[in-house]
């Protein structure tokens, strides 16, 4: 089984799915369609949510499910109540943000729930065998992962766009039964949300510049002419180079808080 | 013979739309109510004030439940020159009260509840579904008879007896059905509107209103060398700013309507109710203003024409209403419509329930009583020889020149007649008019 995970939005300013959630639903059924698997799709909302999952109905999706919970949920909590929904699904399908521009962390948040691999912000995927995705980074970089067993993947709207249903199926998607799923009591996201601040190192002890004048301090201080110090490159197995990044990080002070 | 989808297939989820799927889907038939934007109200704009007494008998207490901004307690007219303002203010404490009279509302919200009604009705809506064309079949006794609709949808045609089309203003399937003659522009205006954020102590302290009262304001004179007119109206925590204008009269030359608008705010009667507010919306809209003259024939073999599809939106100066006929005339579809496929004639003749009930109601019985005003009200001499008329004489009634002596009113109406270039006799043949066109 396939899920797509979805959020439809419903106020005056801002209405429907989402571009990145309606590609979560074509990918989803493009990956059902290449793997032989059902495709399901979830949402966690009240019952307006339905209009989304009723557009995932026309397009093909076989079951709908919806949790009943406030629309301000927060995502954790989102990613509680989808958790039990698709814990049984091969592969879940998430848009990397919501109609409403959400903070895109319950695909995260629900891969720690379901103790899965993710690969997050995908713009394209191939149906091979393994699944083979990529990842946009930064500086125009890209990430090229090879997917195998249980994951959980978001994509950008722009992997592909939802397929237009013909009218018979929209039709019967009016009346489909939208399943409600268990009691599930889902926190409301009234709970105040964590502190977003910028970061910011913890400062640390340099020694006084050297110089013989104040204008020679001032240039040791702020003076960028001078060749950066090189990076350094490790070859190493993972537990070698994460002990060496974290000694580095030490050094530079950014782990004295956690510490 | 197949059976049809559906019974009835209404084309548009707006005022007129919902109001026929209630009716048709209340009585058992099996409809469709098709609406091409995301939701209903996705595509609307209006001016701002809807009259749902219509709604009394079909939604009891809709006020209770309507998605309604503010009750308008209070209608001005305004005069305008480009230093003056003249206006006429009216008051009524008891539009604030059951069973209100008229209120402000926004559309997407006013819509969506109206199409949810449809829906609890037993109506299936289909959002995202635009109507590209009519299917026909041929009848024994009627001849070619619309049979449907074709959908932008793959497979997406939709069988029906009856096809409600309620597509708003410029109506594809009412032209494609030859129900409209060649369109003239002049019989048009465009509505453009911008909404303009404030808060709402700000918008009860300038208005004189309080709790969920409101004001509507109608301009004349206020749209330059186009003939048209400017309204200002409070939503709950934000204002409508907009003028209609005539579209003959705008092709002709070259300001923008955004620059017509932003003239109008700096109005000095203008400037300080608007002062300060952040531009949230911007919109226009094609308004079919030429009333009676423009009409369509609103019936076809199986196919029924409402709303702004059928140019039911009365511009009448004084009187500049839209949505209450959409919903009226959406209401006598529907139930014609439910009428004739009980008797099995879904002809034109069958249909001929929906121009009876037409005539017979506030829907054309208004438009025949105001015919001659949206011609009255657009003139020319209306539109830039009375306001400056109008204005000179307050301005000289109120003026004090001593130690000249007041002049008499009947040299101040002759002067300023003058002055103005108003003719004795034109402003007879307008007086003429205007007395038929709302005595």
């Amino acid at each position: 089984m396939i899920a797509a995970c979805i959020k439809s939005i419903d106020d005056r300013s801002t209405h429907g799915l989402s571009p990145a959630d309606e590609a979560a639903i074509e990918m989803a059924l493009r990956h059902g369609e290449a793997t032989g698997h059902t495709v399901i799709a979830v949402t966690v909302g009240g019952a307006r949510a339905d209009r989304g999952l009723r557009v995932a109905l026309a397009s093909g999706v076989k079951t709908a499910i919806r949790v009943d919970a406030p629309n301000d949920t927060e995502s954790a909590a989102v990613a509680a109540a989808l958790a039990p929904v698709v814990a049984h699904s091969a592969t879940v399908w998430c848009g990397d943000y919501s109609a409403d521009r959400g903070t895109g962390s319950v695909p995260a948040f629900l891969a720690a729930q379901l103790r899965r691999q993710q690969a997050l912000g995908l713009i394209s995927a191939e149906f091979v065998d393994p699944l083979r995705v990529t990842r946009r980074l930064d500086g125009g970089r890209r990430e090229v992962l090879r997917i195998t067993g249980p994951a959980v993947l978001s994509v950008e709207g722009s992997i592909a766009r939802l397929r237009r249903a013909s009218l018979r199926p929209a039709l019967a998607a009016q009346s489909a039964e939208v399943l409600p799923y268990g009691t599930t009591v889902v926190p409301s996201g009234k709970t105040s949300p964590p502190a977003v601040r910028p970061y910011r190192p913890r400062a640390r002890v340099l020694p006084a510049p050297s110089g013989a004048t104040a204008l020679d301090r001032l240039r040791v201080l702020t003076d960028s002419s001078a060749a950066p110090e090189p990076g350094e490159t490790i070859e190493a197995g993972p537990a070698e180079a994460a002990a060496r990044i974290i000694e580095v990080l030490r050094g530079w002070g950014y782990l004295e808080l956690a510490e | 013979m197949p059976e049809n989808d559906f019974d009835v297939v209404v084309v548009g989820a707006g005022p007129a739309g919902s109001c026929a799927a209630i009716e048709a889907a209340r009585s058992g038939l099996r409809t469709l109510l098709l609406e091409r934007g995301p939701f209903p109200g996705s595509k609307n704009m209006y001016g701002g004030v809807v009259y749902p007494r219509i709604l009394d008998d079909l939604i009891p207490e809709w006020w209770n439940e309507a998605p309604l901004q503010r009750w308008v307690t209070r209608r001005s007219t305004m005069v305008l020159t480009d230093t003056q303002a003249l206006t006429v203010d009216f008051r009524n404490e008891a539009w604030a009260a059951p069973p209100y009279n008229g209120a402000t509302a926004h559309r997407p919200e006013f819509d969506r509840w109206l199409a949810d009604h449809a829906v609890a009705a037993g109506a299936t809506l289909l959002c995202d579904t635009t109507v590209t064309g009519l299917l026909r079949g041929e009848a024994r006794r009627s001849g070619r008879v619309v049979t449907g609709v074709r959908t932008d949808r793959p497979d997406g045609d939709v069988t029906a007896s009856v096809v409600i089309a309620c597509d708003g203003v410029n109506s594809f399937i009412a032209k494609e059905a030859g129900l409209y003659g060649t369109p003239n522009p002049k019989d048009f205006t465009l509505g453009v509107k911008e909404t303009l954020a404030l808060p709402r102590q700000v918008i009860d302290q300038r208005f004189g209103v309080r709790d969920l009262e409101g004001v509507d304001i109608e301009i004349i004179g206020c749209t330059g060398g186009i003939n048209g007119g400017g309204f200002v109206y409070t939503n709950l925590e934000s204002i409508a700013v907009g003028v209609v204008l005539k579209l003959t009269s705008l092709a002709a030359q070259t300001t923008r309507p955004e620059e017509i608008i932003a003239r109008m705010k700096r109005h000095a009667a203008i400037a300080p109710l608007v002062e300060g507010g952040e531009l949230v919306e911007y919109s226009a809209h094609l308004i079919p203003e030429a009333g009676l003259r423009m009409m369509p024939e609103m019936t076809g073999n199986g196919l029924l024409i409402a709303g702004d599809a059928a140019a039911l939106c009365l511009a009448a100066g004084i009187w500049l209403e839209g949505v209450n006929f959409a919903m009226g005339s959406g209401r006598y579809a529907g139930q014609t419509a439910v009428e004739a496929i009980a008797a099995g004639d879904v002809s034109q003749r069958g249909l001929r329930g929906y121009a009876s009930r037409l005539s017979d109601t506030f829907v054309l019985r208004d438009h025949r009583k105001l015919r001659r005003a949206p011609e009255l009200v657009l003139g020319d001499r209306v539109q830039h020889l009375y306001p400056s008329m109008i204005t000179g004489m307050a301005e000289r009634m109120f003026r004090v020149d001593n130690p000249s002596p007041k002049p008499g009113l009947r040299r101040i109406f002759r002067e300023e007649r003058k002055r103005a270039g108003v003719s004795r006799r034109a402003l007879l043949r307008d007086s003429r008019d205007a007395f038929r066109s709302f005595g």
